[in-house]
């Protein structure tokens, strides 16, 4: 019989949790979603060929970014929302807990899954975007380099510069890790609710309506402050819907990266650490009502 | 059902005995009904014990707190009263499930997953690595007869099928206790035979199995004792040939016995005041009958080819 020791926390359970989500998010073929985005990032960089190439880059920044942001946010949404749901209803759950994995174990583990699939997933869709930039790129630089064969070397360096300020840069991949912070953002507190939600309608219902505010909770807020009379009362009860409405409009980089306005380090890293502190929060959380969940 | 004064049955004598694969002391579950007063009392004041090695059948009509139970046991749900020990632990502590398999009530496993990696993801789970892994995953996938379909992804396994690879994974940490669910639910009687094999293959090996059926006659083939639920109480527990002998009655059963022998038989027994009460010519079940005739069709299938 069996005499192995049992440890109270294992990588390897929740890395074998985690490989299993992965695995059956892959053979659900979640990954068409990229191919959606290969078709609109080549589709609107056909498109654009017409403009300038400032106008040209700005557009495939903008594009492909906002893109970038909405399938993976929709991505983390729906992969997350039948995870735990689904395991209750096929008793699947029942086999697994009835192994020596502690609850919490399961939660990181299927929360890890997301994770990787969201990586993955945005990894591709970023090289696919780096790919297709660096080949406009090219070619503008190719194409004024001929146009400008017979005039002056320094107007030629100083046009050819200009292209490659308007080109791919740090800020881009600075723009896509944030991305990537709300998707598992998205992810974690999506998991969350479905601990507690009894369908997956729910779950993605309540998730709509989340992102929705989590966008829209900036301006309201900005507009609430600057009322005269705003008291403590108004910051408290901004503060509370803050701390359960993500507010999703400050990973929003877009903007400045296609403005071509540089992102401060202390900006990215002050995002940086609001998307981890939300994930731990939604996490912890998260654990919180699945371990005291009758199965 | 509501809550009412419990009818509390015999209190467990060797609680914390590490020799009990399975002690059950006072375990009452209440589920509350959302938005009323009423609550539901699933199992009450219930007392039961396992002895290590023994198979030990948990019978019961639908409602009876079985499952419930047994998800007690294997710590799933918390009892609102009362305790659960495996091997002399809490059940609720998670090292315990370290020498435990469950197989649940028809048992739905990750559909896109084959047979094989199945096993080794739950493998995975008690720990095993490496060769350690992919041995056992071969031989357990011998042991319920699936190595054909190993490779087949789950959706396209039969309910039979199911149940077995549902019983090589409860097997995979080679557990010292293993709990199942209604084993034979749904189950062609030649699969409710392999898993009534298994199991008694399980039970010379040393391993305690505690199982949960409402096939009486399948149960009285394999247990060792049981223990009868109803309305989440034990209305009776004892070893099986105790339970259902008849005390009072005796049975012969002759072969090419002569009609002139059989009457002499029934005077000698009016004679000494003993009353023959049944006469039949013996048949055999209809499971057997099926099992025989299923075999042939197969065996005279593979003749003609």
């Amino acid at each position: 019989m069996s005499e192995r020791l049992h440890r109270a926390f294992s990588p390897a359970r929740i890395s074998a949790i985690a490989t299993n989500t992965l695995t059956e998010l892959t053979r659900q073929r979640v990954f068409y979603v990229l191919l959606i985005f290969a078709l609109v990032l080549i589709g609107s960089s056909v498109f654009m060929a017409r403009f300038s190439f400032q106008q040209e880059f700005q557009i495939l920044k903008d594009v492909s970014l906002g893109a970038m942001s909405i399938f993976s946010s929709l991505l983390a949404i729906v992969a997350t929302a039948r995870l735990i749901s689904q395991d209750v209803e096929d008793r699947t759950i029942y086999t697994i807990l009835a192994k020596p994995v502690p609850r919490f174990e399961y939660v990181l583990g299927k929360l890890a899954g997301v994770i990787l699939l969201l990586a993955i997933s945005i990894a591709a869709m970023g090289v696919l975007f780096a790919v297709v930039f660096y080949f406009r790129e090219q070619t503008v630089l190719n194409e004024t380099a001929r146009e400008m064969n017979r005039g002056p070397q320094e107007q030629l360096n100083d046009a050819l510069n200009a292209i490659r300020v308007a080109g791919l840069n740090g800020d881009v991949f600075a723009g896509i890790a944030v991305i990537f912070l709300k998707a598992c953002l998205l992810a974690a507190l999506t998991l969350l609710v479905s601990t507690f939600a009894t369908t997956n309608i729910f779950t993605i219902a309540v998730m709509v309506f989340v992102y929705l505010i989590g966008h829209l909770e900036a301006t309201a807020r900005d507009y609430w402050l600057q009322q005269p009379g705003a008291g403590w009362i108004a910051r408290g009860f901004l503060a509370l819907v803050a701390l359960i409405f993500p507010d999703l409009q400050a990973f929003n980089l877009v903007d400045d990266i296609v403005a071509g306005v540089a992102i401060p380090v202390a900006i990215f890293t002050k995002t940086a650490v609001l998307g981890i502190f939300y994930i731990v929060i939604y996490t912890v959380a998260a654990i919180f009502v699945f371990s005291g969940k009758e199965l | 059902m509501t809550d009412s004064s419990p009818r509390r049955s015999e209190p467990a004598r060797r609680s914390g005995d590490p020799d009990l694969a399975v002690a059950v002391e006072g375990l009452t579950k209440v589920f509350p009904v959302p938005f009323r007063k009423k609550s539901i009392v699933a199992v009450r004041a219930l007392n039961l014990q396992v002895e290590a090695g023994e198979v030990y059948g948990l019978l019961g009509p639908n409602g009876s707190g079985k499952s419930t139970t047994l998800k007690i046991i294997l710590g799933l749900i918390s009892p609102s009263r009362g305790r659960t020990q495996i091997f002399g632990r809490d059940s609720s502590e998670v090292a315990t499930r370290q020498s435990v398999g469950f197989l649940p009530e028809s048992p739905y496993f990750y559909k896109f997953l084959t047979g094989a990696e199945t096993l080794r993801f739950f493998g995975k789970l008690c720990g095993l690595r490496g060769t350690n892994l992919t041995e056992r995953v071969h031989g357990l996938l011998d042991l319920v007869g699936l190595t054909g379909a190993r490779n087949q992804r789950l959706s396209t396994y039969s309910k039979g099928m199911l149940q077995r690879i549902g019983l090589a994974q409860a097997l995979i940490n080679e557990p010292a206790l293993i709990v199942l669910d209604e084993p034979t639910a749904g189950v062609d009687p030649a699969g409710s035979r392999d898993i009534r094999n298994l199991i008694l293959d399980l039970k010379k090996r040393g391993v305690t199995v505690l199982l949960s059926s409402h096939l009486l006659e399948q149960v009285q083939e394999i247990c060792d004792r049981v223990g009868i639920l109803a309305k989440g109480e034990l209305v009776r527990e004892g070893p099986l040939d105790e339970l259902i002998a008849i005390e009072d009655r005796t049975e012969i059963v002759l072969e090419k016995a002569s009609p002139k022998l059989l009457k002499e038989i029934e005077k000698l027994a009016a004679r000494s005041k003993a009353k023959v009460i049944e006469r039949r010519t013996s048949t055999t079940t209809l499971e057997r009958l099926f099992l025989e005739a299923t075999q042939e069709s197969k065996s005279s299938a593979h003749h003609a080819e």
